[in-house]
């Protein structure tokens, strides 16, 4: 029997299609798979779903009857239960009030204690969860976290579950018991969503899957059994795609300018090696939360390196911090989160640019000669094509891609020589696209050695001559760029679903 | 029961309890024995009752991961205009009372509806409205200190039950354990918390943060009525500066009670407790005849001290745990 079902559903957002008319069609007392590649549109549909965005075409069927949510509250009530990718937890809060917060029972006006005692003791026991209702939930392992979401999720009488990625974060061991808590909803008649990028994980609890890539339905609710897990990278990964033609470019045999080897950090990596050569692109690929952003942050001594050793021209150093590690090291780093953290929105353009060069600039006292600021900044302008009206031009008021051009530019006005650029088109379009892969192209064939970051595929093959793969804040393997994207996709893809470590 | 003693004794409160009584301790030997006369211990709690609610006014807005720079200004407006309105207008002592506070609780429900409609940082917001207030002050009151009202307040603010309990403490009280229940007892005060403890967990779960923020201001501005309304009673007279010395007494038994400037944290016992420890400081300065700015220096001091301590306590929770309130939830933010 069809609990859900999310009709040809749309979802627009300025300049792109998140959701093309995906289908997708839940059992009772089935299991669901949702897959897809980062940015196919898995959590967009969720939160289209329970009511957090507001479809723009299709229709959402629950028991038979069409339902329009406005907010989370009332597909809650109409017995969606969620638990969302990220913690959702009140801190200060006990177990029991956390699993009810949607609906506090009271009595006489007053939030009523036992009955919170009583209903979430119900709650936990319906998944065999041995806790305190009384327990603050700032004492739980992840783990446990987990579980009282589901809990949550639950106790608004829901039939339908959501699961979004629930195993990203806990251990193997505490992931089974999770399974058996989904193998009893199940059996109950409920209908669970699942989503989640370990296939192996998939392929042990879920009945059915929906594919997802590029916003669109590729498979729609097809039984999981006939199909196996290269088919369904196949239909994650697609096979049409136009690469950007590039003219050839040869890496020069040098030494590397930045060696791994070994590195571990505080935030959880283990045994990395690494290295980029002069004129060399490596791309650094990975699902989201593989951990590569956070080692680059370890890179330029933003978090604490605790293991291993890390080269630049030979030497092992130790970066104290991105000041250190411009000056003395002549590394730069271009964020992903270019509004954030990548440039001054409400400074000049030229500002921008000069930020990282005005102790070259400064003549005594700090000053900075205008003249010498507006010949450098019209250099790069000119050379990385950022189209502005003037150098007084705010950031702000810039195109993303000429606004990424501009946090680019810094970093080339710092004359670097090791460049990180983490997901550098994210949010740009297709044509401004193109132009800055030819520019990071043009970089590397000047002599940078450059550490990409992309969870675009069709990207990281345009560009990278070895792909380095990570996953769980380790390296799972290298692979040799031969910009055929359907071998590269195949061999990534492969590697980052293989189970344990393995080179291919 | 024997694991909700445990917690309790591990709590901000317990500690300031224990400080508290060394505190007073210390205090009855010093004075040998002085303060425990009943006049003595009548004229330190005479003096807790309006820190105990400014230190309350600021603890509800920090509970939902705002603040109130407005505190003094409300409270002052209010008083004086009680003041003004029985002295000079011969308004009905319970008229003029009833109309100073309703006037600090609609400006604290100003504050909350600017902040949600405008989605301007609540610093701005409460420092905009503090300036405008501060101008009304004085032009209620002008210059002169306005004194002549009903002899029914004046005894209303030095009465003492027992010759010791003076009433204006125990009105203060009666808020914070009202404030008390409904932070802790009611949904109003639950979502509250959920808002400032974790907005985005808050938003999915249906609560509306906007609505915690509006009930929180307007909360903020009653008891700050209240406290207006305790200042005239017991003072010998109301002007233009009353008010100006409460912005920081507010933050500071908040913040030495334990609260979180990003919001989700309920300390009513905390506040008043750390209300007292910084009268005890100002009783210990008399006893001792020290200069008034000790006090201050006093007060700052532990004031950082209880933050670091604080900021140690929550750090060695981090390491054992997972759940812990977003980065986003900054004082002054909304959602």
């Amino acid at each position: 029997m069809t609990l859900f079902l999310a009709d040809k559903v749309d979802k627009l957002f300025p300049g792109v299609r998140a959701l093309d008319g995906v289908t997708l069609k839940l059992e009772a007392g089935s299991v669901h798979a949702l897959l897809g590649e980062n940015g196919a549109g898995k959590s967009t549909l969720i939160k289209v779903i329970t009511g957090l965005y507001k479809p723009d075409g299709g229709r959402l069927v629950l028991d038979g009857s069409e339902v329009q949510f406005g907010s989370p509250h009332e597909s809650a009530s109409a017995g969606i239960g969620v638990v969302h990718q990220e913690r959702n937890l009140i801190p200060g809060f006990t177990v029991g009030e956390n699993i009810l917060l949607q609906k506090l029972p009271t009595s006489r006006g007053l939030v009523d204690r036992s009955a919170i005692r009583t209903e979430a003791a119900r709650w936990l026991a319906e998944l065999d969860l041995d806790l305190d209702p009384d327990q603050p939930v700032t004492e739980l392992s992840v783990a446990q976290a987990q579980l009282v979401e589901i809990a949550k999720a639950l106790s608004v009488e829901s039939r339908v579950l959501l699961l979004d990625e629930p195993t990203a974060s806990i251990t193997p061991n505490e992931a089974e018991r999770l399974f058996r808590v989904v193998a009893k909803l199940k059996n109950d008649g409920r209908a669970v969503l699942f989503v989640s990028h370990k296939l192996e994980e998939v392929f042990q609890i879920c009945d059915t899957v929906t594919v997802l890539r590029d916003g669109a339905s590729v498979l729609e609710s097809g039984p999981l059994g006939d199909l196996t897990r290269d088919q369904v990278v196949d239909l994650m990964v697609g096979r049409v795609h136009e690469a950007l033609a590039l003219p050839p470019r040869t890496v020069p045999a040098a030494d590397p300018l930045l060696e791994l080897s070994g590195v571990g950090t505080a935030t959880g990596h283990a045994d990395v090696d690494l290295s980029v050569r002069p004129g060399e692109i490596v791309g650094l690929y990975g699902l989201v939360g593989a951990g590569r952003s956070e080692l680059a942050k370890a890179l330029l001594g933003l978090d604490r390196i605790t293991a291993g050793e890390v080269r630049v021209r030979g030497q092992a150093v130790r970066i104290r911090n991105v000041r250190d590690a411009l000056r003395n090291h002549k590394i730069g780093y271009v964020t992903e989160n270019r509004k954030e953290e990548g440039v001054f929105l409400e400074q000049s353009v030229s500002r921008n640019i000069a930020v990282t060069v005005w102790d070259r600039l400064r003549k005594a006292l700090g000053y900075v000669p205008a003249k010498a600021e507006a010949a450098m900044v019209a250099e790069y302008v000119e050379q990385l094509g950022i189209r502005i009206a003037s150098p007084a031009q705010l950031a702000g008021t810039l195109s993303g891609g000429n606004q990424q051009k501009v946090s680019l530019a810094k970093w080339l006005a710092a004359k670097t020589e090791i460049l990180i650029i983490d997901e550098p088109t994210v949010g740009i379009d297709v044509r401004t696209k193109d132009a800055f892969h030819t520019l990071i192209w043009d970089l590397a064939a000047n002599g940078l050695a450059i550490l990409l970051i992309t969870s675009d595929l069709p990207e990281m093959i345009t560009l990278a001559d070895r792909v380095v793969v990570m996953r769980d804040h380790r390296v799972q393997g290298e692979v040799l760029n031969d910009h055929d994207y359907d071998t590269m996709s195949q061999r990534v893809i492969r590697l980052i679903h293989a189970e344990g470590t393995t080179a291919a | 029961m024997k694991r909700f003693a445990v917690r309790f004794a591990r709590t901000t409160e317990m500690t300031l309890l224990a400080i508290c009584v060394v505190f007073f301790v210390g205090l009855v030997i010093a004075s040998g024995g002085d303060l425990l006369a009943a006049n003595s211990l009548r004229v330190l709690l005479q003096f807790l009752a309006v820190p105990v609610l400014i230190g309350l006014a600021q603890m509800v807005v920090l509970a939902v991961g705002q603040l109130n720079l407005a505190v003094g200004a409300i409270g002052g407006v209010a008083a004086v205009s009680m003041g003004v309105l029985m002295a000079e207008h011969g308004v009905p002592v319970v008229v003029a009372l009833l109309i100073g506070f309703l006037l600090a609780t609609v400006t604290g429900l100003v504050n909350g509806l600017l902040v949600v409609l405008t989605r301007i940082n609540g610093f701005i917001v409460t420092l905009a409205t503090m300036t405008v207030l501060l101008g009304v002050q004085y032009r209620v009151v002008g210059t002169r200190t306005v004194d002549d009202y009903p002899q029914s307040v004046k005894s209303f603010g030095s009465h003492a039950v027992f010759g010791v309990l003076p009433l204006i403490f125990l009105v203060a009280l009666v808020v914070a354990a009202l404030l008390a229940v409904m932070l802790r007892r009611t949904v109003p005060g639950r979502q509250l918390l959920a808002s400032g403890g974790n907005p985005i967990a808050a938003r999915l779960s249906g609560i509306s943060n906007d609505r915690s923020v509006i009930i929180a201001h307007t909360l903020s501005g009653a008891i700050l009525g209240v406290a207006a309304i305790l200042t005239v009673a017991s003072s010998p007279g109301v002007n233009k500066s009353i008010g100006g010395d409460w912005l920081l007494p507010s933050f500071a038994a908040p913040i030495i009670g334990g609260a979180l400037l990003t919001g989700g944290s309920a300390v009513v016992l905390g506040t008043v407790l750390a209300a007292f420890i910084v009268r005890f400081v100002d009783t210990a300065r008399a006893e001792f005849s020290l200069e008034p700015s000790w006090v201050n220096f006093v007060v700052g001091a532990v004031v950082l001290g209880s933050v670091v301590l604080g900021q140690l306590r929550s750090r060695r929770q981090e390491r054992r745990t997972v759940v812990k309130a977003p980065d986003a939830a900054v004082a002054g933010g909304v959602l």
